[in-house]
């Protein structure tokens, strides 16, 4: 027993020290005094209802959207040869590495009123008024999918690989259509992929801050804004707790919620 | 340099009582506390950063040879944290006003030593126990001189909520401060009639507004920035940000009628490790000379109100300071109590539809 949980003592020391202990730590600063007011306010008021249900909006449209863009690509990097998969890997990382704040003002440069896409297409005579691309919920949507498609891509590309390729070659043999081995060998073997990757992009779209703030022209209100207000501005940290605690625990029952639908189809097919 | 020598000497004879007669200097620097090897001081960074370390750090370093390290951004929870934990990394920080009012109230600073720090020349609303004014600022309309031509700006509150007679995006904080007093103004408020803010006013006025501002923005950079992408042609900004582009060359004028004024803060957190070292920093933002400096690089004049005799008169009309009587003061006080309550009804109304 000892001997098997020996090799991840020292993960799961750094895990209790510096994430088990301060989200304990939090959850206590949310009833100091003993009170669940906090919690009421947070849960009771029209305003906090709100913000968090477009949090889980934009999370969720993000997802929907990396997801359509992330399985393709995945898949071709996986599928495709070195050269092609080494380029794209370049094109995903390279994102990656580069600060989001970075990212995001390159956006606005790109999407802006009189950012090269509106001045390219109204000098190609498409269109004569610009078209309202940033400082608004498609900026944002914009943004947040540049930076998080390479944690949908990547585990989609793990789980391609994982895929024996003398399965589908066999179906294909067999005289099954590609949309027929997409649909019952790929997708299938590669739910886990999907299943990471969205939790991922999901869970990570919930904490945002930066690119809705610069991205969205103040008219995009989500969590975290607000609670950063709490805690930096307003300084009261019990309700800056609170309303992280109800974040934390909507993110748990979906992630659970997600878990339980995502296993069944699995194991049967 | 001898000016600095006079200006110590000045504070020193400050110290006032039995205690400073027939004190030496040597007998002075006897008492002083020993000397850290560095100096943490905590500010906002950018260009601030570095018109601090031409006007005031470098001459600290040179003087008592003591390292000034900078660290940044401002910010009042961590402040609260360091201050909570006992592990203060601060001898001196940077403070939003009203943070400084209600830091001040919870506990949170340390009192200005005004045996360190000269304060006679500052005006009676910069002489707080517990907040050094390091600057003034002022939220005032930045606008696009190639499409306001020849002074055709709006010139009042008034003319900025005309969108017929002075058409164009525009672009405001996303924040109450400042935007509910420009609201009341607009709506006919006398500049010294504005608080206590009446909130269904302010936001009943601010409802006129609403759809013909483009972008709510958070960060100061990006007033200037909008106007110099052009993606709006009005945006209320603070005045170095516009002081700096147009600095550079940049087709924008600033209306300083009916702006926002606020003062730059500083303060000592409770339980610093040099207290007596950070009040001798303080000292040195106090000089005249060296806040003449600081004003022309990024256009904050500092509230010695004898620092305005050292500035170059090129840069004097691009100081908040020549156009006090203009100007309103926001009340610090007002927002350190009712800053929460403002902050919410403003989320309220942001979320509304229209």
């Amino acid at each position: 027993m000892n001997r098997s949980i020996f090799p991840a003592l020292p993960a799961l020391i750094l895990l209790f020290v510096f994430f088990l202990f301060p989200v304990v730590r939090m959850l206590g600063f949310s009833v100091e005094g003993g009170t669940f007011d906090w919690y009421a306010k947070a849960l009771g008021e029209q305003l906090y209802l709100r913000v968090f249900w477009n949090t889980f909006e934009i999370a969720l449209l993000v997802t929907f959207f990396c997801l359509l863009l992330g399985y393709p690509l995945g898949f071709l990097m996986a599928t495709t040869t070195p050269f092609w998969a080494t380029m794209g890997f370049i094109f995903v990382l390279l994102p990656l590495w580069t600060s989001v704040l970075v990212r995001t003002y390159a956006w606005m440069v790109l999407l802006g009123r009189n950012g090269v896409f509106n001045r390219t297409l109204i000098e190609a005579g498409v269109i004569t008024d610009p078209i309202p691309m940033l400082h608004n919920f498609t900026g944002v949507l914009i943004g947040m999918v540049h930076v998080l498609l390479p944690y949908m891509v990547l585990p989609i590309y793990s789980a391609v690989r994982k895929v024996d390729p003398a399965i589908p070659a066999a179906a294909a043999g067999l005289g099954a259509s590609s949309f027929a081995i997409f649909r019952r060998i790929y997708l299938p073997l590669t739910l886990n992929g999907i299943f990471a990757g969205s939790v991922l992009v999901f869970v990570l779209s919930l904490g945002f801050y930066i690119t809705p703030a610069l991205l969205g022209g103040g008219r995009v209100i989500i969590i975290a804004v607000l609670i950063e207000q709490q805690v930096r501005e307003a300084l009261n940290w019990p309700f800056a707790a609170a309303l992280s605690a109800v974040l934390l625990a909507a993110t748990f029952a979906v992630y659970a919620l997600a878990q339980r639908y995502s296993q069944p189809v699995e194991t049967t097919r | 340099m001898d000016i600095k020598r006079l200006h110590r000497r000045h504070a020193l004879s400050l110290l006032g009582g039995a205690a400073a007669v027939g004190a030496t200097g040597s007998a002075f620097a006897q008492a002083e506390p020993p000397k850290p090897a560095q100096l943490v001081v905590n500010h906002s960074g950018g260009s601030m950063g570095t018109a601090m370390r031409k006007a005031f750090f470098n001459g600290f370093e040179k003087k008592y040879g003591i390292k000034v390290v900078e660290t940044s951004p401002v910010d009042f929870g961590k402040l609260r944290a360091m201050v909570d934990s006992g592990n203060v990394e601060w001898d001196l920080t940077e403070i939003g006003g009203q943070d400084a009012i209600r830091a001040g109230k919870a506990n949170l600073l340390e009192k200005i030593d005004t045996k360190v720090v000269d304060r006679s020349k500052y005006p009676a609303t910069a002489q707080n126990p517990y907040v050094f004014a390091s600057s003034v600022y002022t939220t005032i309309m930045g606008f696009r001189n190639d499409v306001f031509k020849n002074g055709s700006q709006p010139k009042s509150w008034a003319d900025w909520w005309d969108v017929k007679k002075f058409p164009g995006a525009r672009s405001m904080r996303n924040h109450p401060t400042d935007n509910l007093e420009f609201a009341l103004i607009a709506d006919g408020v006398p500049k010294d009639k504005l608080y206590p803010i009446d909130f269904d006013r302010a936001f009943k006025k601010l409802d006129q507004i609403k759809p013909h501002v483009t972008v709510w923005w958070s960060t100061g950079q990006q007033p200037a920035q909008l106007l110099l992408d052009k993606e709006v042609v009005l945006a209320t900004g603070w005045n170095g940000r516009f002081y700096d582009i147009i600095k550079k060359g940049a087709p924008v004028g600033i209306e300083w009628n009916e702006g926002a004024l606020k003062q730059g803060s500083f303060a000592i957190p409770r339980g610093a490790k040099s207290p007596y070292w950070a009040n001798k920093m303080l000292a040195e933002l106090a000089v005249p000379q060296q806040q003449a400096v600081y004003a022309s690089e990024l256009g904050y004049p500092g509230l010695n109100l004898e620092s305005l005799n050292f500035v170059d008169p090129k840069v004097k009309p691009f100081l908040p300071t020549a156009y006090l009587d203009q100007q309103f003061w926001v009340s610090d006080e007002w927002y350190a109590e009712n800053g929460t309550k403002a902050a919410e009804r403003w989320n309220a109304w942001m979320l509304k539809k229209g």
